[in-house]
């Protein structure tokens, strides 16, 4: 498999080579001319592309030129071939841009803040960068949205959508389970469920795929939209790992970092982008949607002691450690070291079960240190 | 884990996520991967789309079993005599590796021995599974060159835990299925960081980096290092422990892990909680635990924390601090220092970052690893290092024992077939197993929080074959009771045809109906790990019960979908 991230192939695997842009580049038997050309930092615009689906060629901003080929050709999937001279930038591939992309406006709308008020807009970012266009009239097409559907996180906006399936592609290649379609013809493509079923009512997981790989924020999560959360580009994104399952996803927690009085509120999970992390951009419906109980009203804000009357009651952190490390060490003084059990675990961090099993062989004497997970 | 360690020299995945996808034979047994590890699942799609053949060997149907070439449904428990059939056919069809058997192994003779009486005949009266299927999962398996197993709790969680993961290593032993990409043996890790609690110590017989306790010379170590004394005598392992609390265990300090409600034959355990003399608690959330503390601490979930997780794929990464914890509640990192420092210790640590230093001046294995280096890999094509990494300028190891096997000789073990502890009889006459679903995740303190993930499932249930149901007069998602000689719960019954006749399966993730109230906690002889996939339960029909919420099966939507 080829590395997308490896800037130069290994010695004796590239035996072929093609001239982008007056740049010799050599390649690989199989990889395409989008591959080759991101290989070596040379952009070409993309709308329905994405490394982790089979490539579609359907929205057709890819065009480069090659030599001796009378057609623009999508360079999403068209293979590199030896000798190939290909120019991703001349003023026929130009003028092919801002056409493209001006008539895509004519059924979008061109304003950021309705455009964009879930995720960034590629489309928009595009047309700003080839400065096509936006005086083209307007035609809006007639997509059906799913509004009524009651699933939690999934919000189709059929305005914002242009049909390039990397969602519905995604839900078949990726995550397997087919629950979005491409229905209707024409005009009224739209992107729809069996019988136009909620989500819940269909093989969905709620993995949120379709989310993430969707350009136009069409497919948008529902519960930042219906909070009012600040458009993403205003959040800061900190990269963290996935605290459920042991595979190990990276994320970006979207933060808010005025919200709960300056000490800040995530708002939304997004995924890394593909080919850079081992979940390949990848979330389930936990690592992306399962983020309320970070602010639940039920997380305990101070410590506990148990009274005479044997309520759990507020204390101060001082009388809390105080009262824990006397009933430990009276209990240690009574029964001896190994009367004392620890119980760590693997929700933690690493060096968080560091200091608890030292917290138990060095302060407290006992090799009675464990967690849930030895087998 | 133990089982690895004593065949291989280590107990972790010995290949990479990564290389899943390019796998030629996938053998994922005792795995609900498309609900318990979704995006691992992701990549067998991705292989099995390429053209890989996937073999899943699993009591239930499962949404894995749907893309499967063959689905060997075995019946729950009987692994060691299904395993040992497919031992049998690689070693009367001769093809086993002999070559790399003699070059890296010891013990090959003791399991052919063995396994001659395991024939694929008297193994499908056994595990049900038909003789054919045995012998072509054995050819396939052995004579394709990328050839991985995946499997998780499915296979430890039984009173032959063990015994099972041996029984698979002899298999990827005998066939030299192991040192090379997308070859090997691999226990899908169910918590984010089940590898980094283990490798960072929290065991009773491991200071970090799997050092034994009672190795002298490692306790010398950690002395000096520590400048205390330190005790030579193995600890008590955590399902004995359970069972000696409010016995000889008299007080108890649990940090982020909810006991009551996770461990097995939990009244038990709760006459004993009551028992102890004291408990500190350290969690979010009050939960089932946190009911038996004298002292809570408010402690903080991952975004709110600086530190590492380690996952299956012994990749160490970074978890960062994104938002601050609730009011007075604080890093769990921070509580630990201070209650060792209230308790007359002199901790000095400043940060995560010291504390992950001073692990790794004494565990080569995490030597070559730091914060500063993981923070640096953040725009590199992978994040995060996988260990063993003894330098700051190794690169990691991405698959085990590409230079001969990490214990020098893989050890076989020949393992004889051992029945579960406790199966069906006249008054319990339904075997039941548990497991994880999508939705939801382990005791769920923060998943049923979800209002979107409680849509989907918000009520516990149990799946129940129609055959089974209907002679007890159950209909389709009427409330039951489950019982078993430990206890009882209630739950709605869903006419499945996921499960087997006689076969009931219900998830562990509701607290008003704890799936631990009913499941035996006889543990596996080695590492005690408790028997929750087998049990036997019967069913009977509550009176008057409400009308059922929106109920829906996990991820399984196979040709028989439950009714």
């Amino acid at each position: 498999m080829i590395d997308r991230n490896q800037p130069d192939l290994p010695d004796g695997v590239a035996t072929r080579a093609l001239e982008l842009n007056g740049r010799r580049i050599p390649f690989q038997a199989g990889e395409t001319i989008l591959e080759v050309a991101q290989r070596a930092a040379v952009e070409i615009p993309t709308l329905c592309h994405d490394p982790r689906l089979e490539p579609a060629g359907a929205c057709r901003t890819c065009l480069v030129e090659v030599d001796g080929q009378r057609r623009l050709v999508p360079a999403c999937k068209t293979p590199a071939a030896d000798g190939d001279k290909v120019r991703t930038e001349s003023e026929r591939v130009d003028r092919h841009r801002k056409t493209l992309l001006a008539l895509y406006l004519t059924d979008h709308p061109k304003d950021r803040a309705v455009a964009e008020r879930g995720a960034p807009n590629e489309l928009l970012d595009m047309a700003d960068r080839y400065d096509a266009p936006r005086n083209w009239g307007s035609m809006t097409s007639s997509r059906e949205s799913r509004n009524g559907d009651r699933n939690p996180y999934i919000h189709f906006n059929a305005e914002t959508c242009i049909s390039c399936a990397r969602c519905t592609r995604y839900c078949d290649e990726v995550e397997g389970v087919s629950a979005i379609t491409l229905a209707n013809r024409g005009a009224h493509t739209t992107i729809s469920t069996v019988e136009s079923l909620s989500l819940l009512d269909t093989t969905c997981e709620m993995c949120g795929g379709c989310v993430d790989v969707c350009p136009t924020g069409a497919m948008g999560e529902k519960m930042p939209l219906t909070r009012h959360a600040k458009p993403e580009r205003e959040l800061t994104k900190v990269r963290s790992t996935c605290n459920f399952c042991g595979v190990g996803c990276q994320l970006d927690l979207n933060v808010d970092p005025e919200a709960e009085n300056g000490h800040g509120r995530v708002v939304k999970v997004t995924s890394p982008p593909a080919g850079t992390t081992t979940n390949d951009g990848n979330l389930c419906v936990k690592g992306r949607f399962a983020y309320d109980f970070i602010h639940h009203e039920d997380r305990l804000t101070m410590p506990l002691v148990r009274d005479e009357s044997g309520e759990l009651v507020e204390t101060s952190w001082e009388n809390a450690l105080a009262v824990a490390a006397a009933g430990l060490q009276g209990v240690a003084e009574r029964h001896g070291k190994d009367a004392l059990g620890f119980v760590s675990s693997s929700r933690c961090t690493m060096e968080e079960n560091y200091l608890i099993q030292k917290l138990a062989r060095a302060v407290y004497g006992t090799n009675n240190i464990h967690q849930c997970a030895a087998t | 884990m133990a089982g690895l360690v004593t065949t291989f020299g280590a107990g972790a995945m010995t290949n990479s996520i990564g290389e899943i996808r390019n796998a030629d034979f996938l053998f994922v047994i005792g795995s609900n991967t498309s609900e318990a590890h979704p995006i691992i699942a992701m990549e067998m799609k991705r292989a099995v789309r390429r053209g890989a053949t996937m073999v899943v060997a699993d009591p239930r149907k499962i949404w894995m079993s749907t893309i499967a070439e063959k689905h060997l449904q075995l019946r729950p428990g009987t692994d060691v005599w299904f395993l040992n059939s497919l031992a049998h056919v690689i070693c009367e069809e001769g093809l086993a590796d002999e070559d790399f058997i003699a070059k890296n192994t010891e013990g090959f003779e003791a399991v052919r021995e063995t396994v001659r009486r395991y024939t694929p005949e008297e193994a499908e009266k056994v595990t049900g599974i038909p003789a054919e299927d045995i012998r072509w999962t054995a050819r396939e398996y052995a004579t394709t060159e990328k050839a991985g197993i995946y499997y998780t709790l499915g296979i430890t969680e039984h009173t032959h835990g063990t015994d099972n993961v041996y029984a698979l290593a002899n298999l990827v032993l005998m066939t030299g299925h192991l040192g090379k990409p997308s070859s090997g043996m691999n226990p899908l890790r169910g918590q984010n960081n089940v590898q980094g609690a283990n490798d960072a110590g929290a065991t009773p017989i491991f200071y970090p980096g799997y050092q034994r306790v009672d190795d002298p010379a490692v306790q010398a170590k950690y002395e000096k290092s520590w400048g205390v004394k330190l005790s030579p005598e193995p600890g008590l392992n955590l399902n004995i422990m359970m069972k000696e609390v409010g016995k000889s265990i008299k007080g108890l300090f649990v940090m982020g892990e909810d006991v009551v409600l996770s461990e097995p034959n939990c009244m038990e355990l709760e006459k004993g909680m009551n028992a102890a003399e004291f408990i500190v608690v350290q969690e979010p959330f009050l939960n089932q635990t946190t009911r038996f503390a004298d002292v809570v601490f408010p402690s903080s979930v991952f975004a709110e924390k600086e530190g590492v997780f380690t996952n299956s794929e012994r990749r160490v990464q970074r978890v960062r601090k994104a938002v601050d914890p609730p009011g007075h509640a604080r890093e769990d990192w921070r509580i630990l220092i201070d209650m060792a420092n209230a308790s007359g210790a002199r901790w000095a640590f400043e940060s995560a970052a010291d504390v992950y230093d001073e692990l790794a001046r004494d565990a080569d294995k995490f030597s070559g690893i730091s914060h500063a280096r993981l923070d640096a890999t953040v725009s590199l094509p992978k994040t995060g290092l996988q260990w063993p990494c003894p330098t700051p300028e190794h690169p990691g190891t991405t698959f085990l024992h590409e230079e001969g096997i990490l214990r020098g000789k893989g050890l076989f073990q020949a393992v004889e077939y051992r029945p579960s502890a406790e199966l069906p009889d006249e008054t319990y006459g339904l075997l039941l197993s548990t497991g994880r679903t999508l939705y939801h995740y382990n005791s769920a303190t923060q998943t049923r929080r979800e209002t979107g993930l409680d849509a989907k499932q918000s009520e516990a249930w149990i799946e129940i074959h129609p055959r089974d149901a209907k002679k007890r007069g159950i209909e389709d998602r009427d409330m039951v009771e489950v019982t078993t000689r430990r206890g009882s719960v209630r739950a709605r019954a869903l006419y499945s045809r996921q499960v087997q006749p006689r076969c009931i399966w219900m998830p562990l993730h509701f607290a008003e109906a704890r799936a631990n109230l009913v499941t035996n906690d006889a543990g596996d002889p080695v590492t005690d790990t408790a028997e929750y996939k087998v049990c036997a339960a019967e069913v009977t029909k509550v009176e008057e019960s409400a009308a059922g919420v929106g109920l829906y099966p996990g991820s399984f939507y196979g040709v028989d979908a439950p009714a």
